[in-house]
């Protein structure tokens, strides 16, 4: 509170806050670039699942790079809290490794780096932070998205809350030497490390130098004002909405061997334009389940705020400024609140954490006109699934997540579904896997991939088509683990829109037979056998009578909807 | 004689080399409908400055070199042909789903961008290849016709082929390029592994299909250029100035016309480069609407693939190595704003020139950086481009006073400065994000400032960047066209041939390099210049095993015959790799997936030649200018030309050109160069 103090005389004009949160931002970019151009996993220089921030020696998030939404909004700052608990005394030179899910980390499979900056008289000023989803953590499964575990022993991932990795900036190679002990592929866990370490000694130095140049006290006024200024924004957004209370669920399927039953995720929401606030209230739920599928507090916070930014102005700063304006209950042992060890939350970034957002988008649709967004689709279909196995062609191991498809993007008051959606946690910033990029990393064959004419969420604004993406195994046999829903309840649209047409997974026999499968578990398929992945689309906004008729036309001429659905779902006859 | 000419979205630059290497400048308004008429007339405004007829003028000529932007305005505008993509059977929707991506996953309002060919032009061949290059479904030549049948019914103009694979082994698209040659004898045709031999098939498939697209456009234009500039009375060769930062045969062209779309921003890096021979120079590109930036590495100008012609994720990836030119929206015009929580903004929006800053007096109520170098007295009124335009003062205050002082507390003044500031920063950080990605630490490189707005605030951004040296070139306003004049008939070649270090096929890779090797001796004996220099330059796209994205390396050998061979490219991978991202894994092996050659046949000369049209020299003035942290100062004010070439000056100073004015803040020592050239050591 010293600084605090200090910097209480120093005030900085609309110009001066833009300069210096220019500087920030290009600090978390650099740690970005850094981290995406040095990782070696797919699922961090393909699909983009890894984030950096700086978050305030108060534990607040201050900026952040342009990633996965899931990864940042909240969790850094919570994470940064426990490392400061944990560790009475930080110095020049530490970094820490988290991935604990009762700690403020998303999921055990998001690695993270924390690096505090001390600067030269030894005062704690801010953290650093780099977070990258790794291929594999050292499950007792080689997945990272571990649905089925009953509980964290049978997850089997090494849990790290906030360990000391590096002191004087030198890796501590006991940790080092457990993990590689344990974890598949252990080179690229290896490399993606050290490139995390990269960024966050990027981050490091260059907010030192800040430091230097500006004076610590005026970076310090900057962030009380930045945060301030921030909340003023959100406050206003907030202004804009319409007032009133909605309540809406969404609901993951059940899923043999996962969870009997469906899980329905409430979310009770109250936005109060005149005070500027909104108001969500999750504590009816279920509780903690023995699978994989509870949501990490982190996740729970941030997928809340997802579906509310989704229905805001996007300018608004999101950083701990513009969070004041949100109020969240949660409950402990609750699947969507705060979890208790050892309840597993190997899936907290994707399945239930979804409905979350969803729930919160949904409720807001139902709040007044022209605002919020339907159902996004489900993630973690088997198109998305973790491959493993050994390559006949070079007689190596490999363990990728692969990301051949995905859809999901839900209509929204503006604009159709964005096609690469993926999930509400993911927001479309993943990148596509190339068919021949995917055929050359791993033993396989992809025989098809295109989007299904009429899945789509119909609507005034409609939801993104499903794709379909058909898989053949090239070698004697290959493991996908995967665990998607979507299924039994497809995304709902709102507003008069329309659901879109869920997921479905199985298996193509040579004579064209269809062989459903499970929509979770650890596929082993042989040479020959092939693989049919159906993604989920998106829900529709508004009513399909409503929608643009040279948008319906288009949507015929390219064949995503056929003249029948044109004629019967939007009232649109093709020819006229 | 040799003639540059370089049509922008606004003036048609041209430069005028006689036979002593003497350059003379003339811009001249684009003519939007007809741009071969704003060439035209720029040349007959030279002329006339000559007293000479157009015949004369032209009559001498032996080279004209074009740049143009009818290309990338052809896409941007939609105004290409009707094209149809061939592609294999299961994958209709590679244009539509690309690479994923997107810029702001809270951004809903922009929606998801068509594919560059529609859907209903998409047609599906029955046929397979493996990675490995096996065929596992066979081509049919009996398919082919019947898709044929529906070419023709659906009247396309062009059509491009893109197979999975057909880099590894190219027999079906080659087939179904003859059938289409035999049977649709005057569409025109573009074959991805011919084109753009490169893995990611999404990437392969829209080079080809907006080469395809943008033929029969180019052919027609580039056919008009040259007959015009002929019955004009010129009878040397035609040129174009390629986006790979060298120069190609009209004819050569209007064959694969994509080696054109980003024609003229190339250049400014090659006339970078012959501006200073420095290890590592940025040169940064101020135009009313963008800042462009480029770099030069040991007189290597980088290529990148990702250049999207309408934005990041929302516009099209060509997906085909062009000189990296990144663009922030920030130039001359740019807005200035002050949001709803009272923060200012400058850019990216830009009021252009129609109606264009506040000062303009057309109508422009918004402010702009030229509205705030105005009030700051950076720019002369009376005397703005050589005293084409007037300035109004009185309204740029008015705007900046009314949409920027009064929200922000400040005086008009400090709210002028401020503005400048902030887009000062912007186009730091764009830098330090661009160079940065090329390895170039900015504190060990040169800043080059070109193009009309350069001068307001190069050399704040320099200060604050920490360069060595900044350097406006005293032809910096026609940079590209200079640039023309001193760079080479140019052509890479490429072949995608996956190797791992560990497994390194020596026969294969030998086999490869010399049919690229002899694809530029071909070159080089059609380009018609075996009589001049031309030199083949090697390099790899290549990265570390698991590692998704290439990088460049130089190939210090041209064949590979030994274990200490492959060493030498191992060991260049690793320096380079350190050099641009700071560690390297000596422990892991190293995957080349793309082997290139590049043919260079020098046409002109390596340094850049000096205005020849000299002024007389004048006794400098005194104007009064705003200073960030000085105030009000008196500076004064010099004519770029008179200034005395290794004499040293001392800012506060603007310098006046025709066609820029250069700020010199207080205490900042400059010199002309006896190149000409202003240079400023920071």
């Amino acid at each position: 509170m010293l600084n605090r103090a200090a910097a209480i005389g120093i005030k900085l004009d609309g110009a001066k806050l833009a300069i210096v949160n220019a500087r920030l931002e290009g600090v978390v970019r650099k740690m970005a670039s850094t981290l995406l151009r040095s990782g070696r996993s797919g699922v961090l220089n393909r699909a983009r699942d890894f984030s950096c921030c700086i978050v305030t020696h108060g534990n607040e998030l201050l900026c952040a790079a342009e990633s996965l939404p899931i990864h940042v909004l909240r969790g850094p700052d919570m994470m940064a809290a426990s490392m400061v608990n944990y560790h009475s005394k930080l110095e020049a030179g530490d970094a820490f490794l988290h991935n604990c899910p009762y700690h403020g980390c998303s999921h055990p499979a998001d690695h993270t780096i924390l690096v505090p900056v001390v600067d030269g008289r030894g005062v704690h000023r801010y953290t650093v932070v780099a977070k990258a989803h790794q291929a594999d953590i050292g499950n007792s499964q080689p997945t990272t998205y571990f649905g089925a575990a009953r509980d964290v022993y049978e997850e089997g991932a090494l849990i790290f809350p906030a360990t000391r990795v590096q002191k004087n900036y030198q890796t501590i190679e006991d940790i080092v030497r457990i993990c590689t002990a344990r974890i598949r592929v252990p080179e690229q866990w290896l490399g993606d490390f050290k490139a995390m370490l990269g960024a966050a000694r990027t981050g490091e130095r260059a907010l030192l130098a800040l430091g230097a140049e500006y004076g610590w006290d005026y970076l310090e006024a900057f962030g009380s004002q930045w945060f301030d200024y921030s909340e003023a924004r959100m406050e206003q957004a907030v202004n804009a909405m319409p007032n009133g209370r909605a309540r809406a669920s969404s609901t993951h399927d059940a899923i043999s061997g996962v969870c009997e039953t469906p899980i329905t995720v409430s979310a009770d929401v109250r936005v109060d334009n005149k005070l500027g606030h909104v108001h969500i209230d999750l504590r009816d739920n279920p509780d903690c389940q023995p699978n994989g599928l509870n949501v990490s507090e982190a996740c729970v916070h941030t997928s809340a705020m997802i579906g509310l930014f989704n229905c805001l102005d996007s300018s608004v700063p999101k950083n701990a400024g513009s969070f004041r304006r949100i109020h969240l209950d949660l409950k402990e042992n609750c699947i969507v609140g705060i979890p208790t060890h050892p309840h597993s939350c190997s899936a907290a970034t994707t399945n239930v954490s979804d409905r979350i957002a969803n729930a919160v988008q949904l409720a807001i649709s139902g709040i007044g006109e022209g605002v919020g967004m339907a159902e996004i689709g489900a993630n973690l279909p088997a198109s998305r699934g973790v491959f493993s196995g050994v390559d006949p062609r070079s007689g190596k191991a490999y363990v990728n997540q692969v990301f051949l498809g995905s859809s999901g993007g839900a209509g929204n008051p503006h604009a159709d579904g964005w096609l690469h959606y993926s999930h509400a946690g993911n927001g479309g910033m993943g990148y596509l896997d190339s068919i021949e990029l995917a055929e050359l990393y791993q033993p396989l064959y992809v025989r098809g991939r295109y989007l299904i004419p009429d899945t789509e969420g119909a609507g005034e604004y409609r939801g993104a088509p499903g794709k379909y993406v058909e898989i053949e195994v090239m070698a004697d046999e290959v493991n996908v683990a995967y665990v998607t829903d979507g299924i039994q309840f497809p995304p709902q649209g709102v507003c008069g829109g329309e659901a879109a047409a869920g997921g479905r997974q199985y298996l193509k026999h040579a004579d064209g037979e269809e062989q459903e499968i499970p929509a979770h578990g650890v596929l082993r398929l042989n040479r020959g056998q092939r693989l049919v992945s159906i993604t989920s689309g998106g829900g529709g906004f508004g009513k399909p009578g409503s929608r643009n008729r040279s948008a319906v036309r288009r949507d015929v001429a390219d064949g995503r909807i056929s003249e029948q659905r044109a004629r019967d779902v939007y009232g649109v006859e093709p020819d006229d | 004689m040799r003639f540059a000419t370089d049509t922008g979205g606004t003036f048609t630059d041209l430069v005028i080399e006689d036979d002593t290497g003497g350059l003379a400048l003339f811009k001249a308004p684009t003519n939007k409908l007809d741009p071969v008429a704003g060439v035209i007339r720029v040349l007959q405004d030279a002329a006339d400055s000559r007293n000479q007829s157009l015949d004369q003028l032209l009559g001498t000529g032996e080279v004209f070199i074009h740049g143009t932007t009818h290309a990338l305005n052809a896409l941007i505008t939609g105004n290409t042909a009707r094209t149809a993509l061939l592609t294999t059977a299961g994958h209709p929707d590679i244009l539509t789903l690309r690479e994923g991506g997107r810029v702001d996953p809270f951004d809903h309002a922009t929606a998801y961008p068509a594919s560059f060919i529609p859907p209903s032009l998409t047609l599906e061949v029955e046929e397979r290849i493996s990675a490995q290059g096996d065929v596992l479904t066979a081509l049919r030549d009996e398919q082919v016709l019947e898709l044929v049948e529906q070419l023709k019914q659906m009247e396309v103009e062009a059509i491009s082929v893109c197979l999975l694979w057909s880099v590894v082994n190219p027999q079906h698209e080659r087939q179904i390029g003859k059938l289409l040659a035999r049977h649709l004898p005057d569409v025109p045709v573009t074959l991805s592994h011919e084109l753009n031999p490169v893995l990611r098939e999404y990437r392969r498939a829209s080079s080809a299909s907006i080469d395809a697209a943008l033929k029969p456009t180019m052919t027609h234009y580039l056919g008009n250029l040259e007959q015009r500039l002929r019955e004009a009375g010129f009878k040397g060769r035609v040129l174009v100035i390629s986006s790979q930062g060298g120069l190609l045969d009209a004819s050569e062209v209007a064959g694969a016309p994509i080696h054109v779309l980003n024609s003229g921003p190339s250049m400014a890096p090659v006339a970078g480069r012959a501006v200073t021979s420095d290890r590592n120079v940025i040169v940064a590109d101020t135009g009313g609407t963008t800042y462009d930036l480029s770099v030069v590495h040991e007189g290597q100008i980088p290529l990148s693939r990702e250049l999207w012609i309408g934005g990041p994720f929302v516009g099209h990836m060509t997906g085909f190595p062009s000189v990296d030119v990144k663009s922030i929206g920030s130039g001359g015009g740019s807005i200035a704003r002050v949001d709803e929580g009272g923060v200012l903004h400058v850019g990216p929006q830009s009021q252009g020139s129609d109606p264009g800053p506040a000062c303009y007096g057309k109508g422009g109520e918004e402010a702009t950086l030229t509205d705030a170098s105005l009030v700051l007295g950076y720019l002369d009124p009376g005397n703005f481009l050589g005293g084409k335009m007037h300035l109004d003062r009185k309204l740029a205050n008015q705007a900046i006073g009314d949409c920027i002082a009064k929200p922000l507390g400040l005086s008009i003044a400090e709210a002028a400065l401020s503005i400048v500031e902030v887009a000062t920063e912007d186009m730091c950080q764009a830098i330090f994000d661009f160079s940065g990605s090329h390895g170039i630490d900015p504190e060990e490189a040169v800043l080059i400032g070109a193009g009309g707005a350069a001068g307001l605030n190069t050399v704040a951004v320099s200060r604050r960047l920490g360069c060595r040296k900044v350097i406006i070139p005293e032809v910096g306003a026609t940079m590209s066209a200079v640039g023309a004049l001193v760079t080479d008939i140019s052509r890479e070649f490429r072949a995608a041939l996956m190797v791992s270090s560990e497994r390194f096929d020596y026969e294969a890779v030998n086999r490869m390099l010399l049919d690229l090797s002899e694809r530029c001796w071909r070159f080089i004996a059609s380009a018609g210049s075996s009589d001049r220099e031309s030199r083949i330059i090697l390099s790899v796209e290549a990265h570390y095993e698991n590692q998704a994205w290439d990088i460049v390396v130089p190939l210090p050998i041209s064949s590979f015959n030994s274990a200490q061979d492959l060493q030498q490219l191992i060991d260049a991978f690793h320096r380079e790799h350190y050099r641009l991202f700071a560690y390297s894994d000596e422990g892991s092996s190293i995957e080349i997936s793309n082997w290139v050659s590049r043919v260079e046949c020098v046409v002109g000369s390596d340094c850049m030649g000096r205005l020849s049209d000299r002024e007389i020299v004048e006794i400098p003035s005194l104007r009064n200018c705003m200073f960030s942290g000085h105030g009000e100062v008196q500076a004064s004010i010099y004519r770029w030309s008179a200034l005395k070439p290794g004499q040293h000056y001392l800012g506060p100073a603007i310098i006046e050109s025709p066609f820029t004015s250069v700020v010199i803040d207080p205490g900042i020592e400059f010199l002309r160069s006896d190149s000409g050239n202003v240079e400023v050591q920071c």
